[in-house]
């Protein structure tokens, strides 16, 4: 028996991704275990199979093997495929974004979040079973009609980054930043709001607390959102925001480690790894409750209310960074949620879980 | 901080201090509501090209001086070398002059070209351009809205939401129209008196269509009128709403069609008609019917065609005591000057008004042989007993 995993694109530091690698690892103790994507980012192409190659699936009783199907996105080729299939599925659901973001900004990219919806609709009958890696994500699941969901957390680990050293230039100039450094980690999309984290920012280094840095860690995907951002930027004076692209893991430690608090004004998360890193590195967590957010962030973070609004989120900043007592309590939740963020049992959740479907 | 109420306190005090400093004005008013306007703007702005390079070349171009044999150096450091140089010069001197003339005409060309070239650019740029990709967004937006509707199934479902309102339009619609149990022929036979007598009460009406073929009878009936203008040699059709007395009228040989009037009538070539009766007709109408039935007859009648139109008369008080509501289909009473004053905007001409029915004689006030009273008593008859009918005749 094989399991195989299929996604649409694969690229390196997307959480897609980097689940999809682990959890192969995990399989291939057990068998064969191959990776396949519709788009595979070159840096991958030792590692992971492209669609087109999927004869390689070729097995003597396809019926006992099983695919999981890694769904964030819609793409007709993949569904095509998962339809054409005679193999066991499981769908693993990382969540799909929601669309109505993203229409002013790419039509096409939400057209395809869109239909990722639909197509995971259609899946509902044809999978044995479906894995979410939060609560959030598995009542959307249910609501699509699955019948079989199972949570298991994501598999990531939040330790990863430690003991990894950045470019000695880039900790020289994390050393000559002054006043306190406001960290998020994310690709900038629309529903992770860096429009509002830019807001907040502007409120508190103009009426609360200066100076001040903001560091926003992410690729650019879509041009026009980044445009508009560095717009607003510098409409707004801000010449101590960083929007650094893509980064390395020893680059993403660097911010890490020097930052004073860990923000993000997502809208919408299937479970968010970076405040669990940023945890791992004692840095206290500014979120708004929406989505998985309150699962992943449990009481370890200052979580406001939806409604609230970039004054709002400007206030907590300057509290959480001016405020020893409070510093102190969320740092040291922060690492009791990451140790009960246990890899271990994330892993050994997921393999029980397929397992079962196996059986 | 070790509760999870704790967390709730932190909140809730964070929501008190935002609120305090926003009453003491240490946030501006409306701030969070500017600062979103503003990035939507942002978001929603496109802009234009850059064209400072061509315009930096255009400038150099215009800053060129003009062509001149002065400017050809003529020093050398050859000994003798210049005077050489001079001597050339002076030797080739029309030949030059006539090859520098001919590069500044065909540089003169050559910028105006340019300038040309340079607006053309900035005009496609500037407008052109940012205009089709605010185009292209429109329609994506428009497109991605059509996407956004779930495939498939929301399309029947609205149709059936469409459907059932609407039935319920319909029914409604039903519900309004007044449909007697009784037909219009007991009613007629009940209170509009024998066909003699309604003959003998229009016969002089019919008079004023001579010459007049053909007439169109809107709510013709049975088709009484119809029949007077055929004894008077006038052709005429007639359209009756209600089917059963249209479907009478024609078994007496009448060209009578079942329907609406004024559709009818919207139907007719311009100036095809020569006289256009309606006895009876126009109280029924709803003001905009009427103003529609006026511009029609307008249009339809050809000059010196004649429209007959009867009704009941609202000045006189009597009408309403006995007639006017007697028959519950009556919408309102037309009043004889605004009637005129609609055909005389229309373009009529001859308008004149044909007082009719008066009431019976007994019923009006009697003199009693007192001046005073009797002149009293004149001014109370005017008002209360006058004529119950009026006919407007009018002229194109």
């Amino acid at each position: 028996m094989q399991i195989n995993q299929v996604m649409v694109s694969a690229r390196p530091g997307d959480a897609v991704t980097t689940s999809a690698l682990e959890l192969r690892g995990l399989l291939r103790r057990i068998g064969r275990s191959e990776i396949f994507a519709r788009y595979v980012h070159e840096s991958l192409h030792h590692d992971v199979w492209e669609l087109k190659d999927s004869d390689w699936l070729a097995s003597e009783s396809p019926e006992d093997d099983m695919i999981v199907f890694h769904a964030s996105i819609g793409e007709p080729a993949v569904d095509a495929f998962l339809a054409g299939r005679p193999e066991r599925l499981v769908v693993y659901y990382h969540n799909i974004s929601p669309p109505e973001l993203f229409y002013e900004y790419d039509p096409n990219l939400a057209g395809l979040l869109e239909s990722g919806r639909r197509e995971l609709v259609r899946l509902a009958d044809r999978a044995t079973m479906a894995v979410a890696v939060s609560e959030y994500n598995a009542a959307e699941l249910t609501a699509m009609g699955y019948r079989n969901v199972r949570v298991s957390p994501l598999i990531t680990d939040p330790q990863r980054l430690a003991g990894l050293e950045p470019p000695p230039a880039m900790q020289q100039w994390l050393g000559a930043l002054e006043g306190p450094v406001i960290v998020f980690v994310g690709q900038l999309l629309p529903h992770k709001r860096p429009d509002f984290l830019l807001e907040s920012f502007h409120v508190l280094t103009t009426y609360l607390q200066r100076p001040a840095t903001l560091v926003l860690v992410g690729n650019h995907r879509l041009s026009r959102l980044s445009k508009a951002l560095g717009d607003l930027t510098r409409e707004l004076n801000l010449d101590r925001v960083i929007m650094t692209g893509a980064v390395t893991d020893p680059e993403l430690a660097g911010w890490y480690g020097r930052a004073d608090a860990f923000v993000t004004a997502s809208e919408h998360e299937g479970f968010c790894v970076p405040p669990l890193e940023a945890m791992a590195h004692d840095v206290p967590v500014v979120a708004r409750r929406f989505a998985a957010l309150p699962e992943t962030i449990g009481d370890a973070g200052v979580l406001l209310d939806p409604e609230s609004g970039p004054v709002q989120m400007a206030e907590a900043i300057f509290r959480v960074l001016t405020d020893a007592a409070l510093r102190a309590e969320l740092i040291e939740r922060g690492r009791r949620r990451v140790r009960a963020y246990d890899a271990l049992a994330a892993r050994t959740s997921l393999l029980r879980h397929l397992v079962e479907a196996a059986a | 901080m070790a509760e999870a109420e704790e967390v709730e306190e932190l909140l809730e005090e964070l929501r008190r201090t935002v609120e305090a400093r926003r009453a003491q004005g240490f946030y501006p008013a409306g701030l969070e509501d500017d600062l979103s306007a503003h990035f939507r703007r942002i978001v929603m702005h496109r802009s234009a090209p850059d064209l400072s390079r061509l315009d930096a070349s255009m400038e150099r171009l215009r800053a060129v001086p003009g062509l001149s044999p002065d400017r050809i150096p003529s020093d050398s450091g050859v000994p003798g070398g210049p005077a050489l140089h001079r001597g050339l010069a002076r030797l080739l001197g029309r030949q030059t002059q006539g090859i520098l003339e001919q590069v500044e005409e065909l540089a003169a060309a050559l910028r105006a070209v340019a300038d040309e070239l340079s607006w053309a650019v900035r005009q496609a740029s500037t407008h052109v351009h940012t205009d089709l990709i605010a185009q292209i967004d429109t329609l994506q937006d428009r497109l991605s809205a059509l996407e956004r509707q779930p495939a498939g199934d929301a399309g029947p479902m609205a149709l059936a939401e469409l459907s059932r309102r609407l039935e319920r339009l319909e029914t409604a619609e039903e519900a309004r129209k007044f449909r007697p149990s009784y037909s219009a022929d007991d009613f007629e036979s009940a209170f509009r008196g024998s066909e003699y007598d309604l003959k003998s009460r229009y016969r002089d009406l019919a008079a004023r269509l001579l010459d007049c073929s053909p007439v169109l009878d809107i709510g013709c009936g049975r088709g009484e009128f119809m029949e007077l203008l055929a004894e008077e040699g006038v052709t005429s059709s007639g359209i009756e709403l209600d089917e059963e007395l249209a479907e009478a009228g024609r078994q007496r040989g009448l060209d009578i069609s079942p329907g609406d009037g004024l559709r009818d009538l919207a139907t007719r070539a311009d100036q095809s008609l020569g006289g256009l009766v309606l006895i009876q007709v126009v109280e029924h109408l709803t003001a905009p019917e009427l103003l529609n039935l006026v511009s029609l007859a307008a249009d339809k009648l050809r000059p010196g065609g004649r429209a007959v139109i009867e009704t009941v008369n609202p000045q006189s008080l009597y009408v309403f005591a006995r007639a006017f509501y007697l028959d519950p289909t009556h919408d309102r009473p037309v009043h004889p000057g605004y009637l005129t004053f609609l055909f005389r905007q229309a373009g009529f001409t001859g308008i004149e008004i044909d007082w009719r029915s008066p009431p019976p004689a007994e019923e009006v006030l009697q003199p009693v042989g007192e001046p005073g009273a009797d002149a009293n008593y004149e001014r109370l008859n005017q008002l209360l007993f006058g004529p119950q009918d009026y006919a407007l005749i009018a002229t194109r």
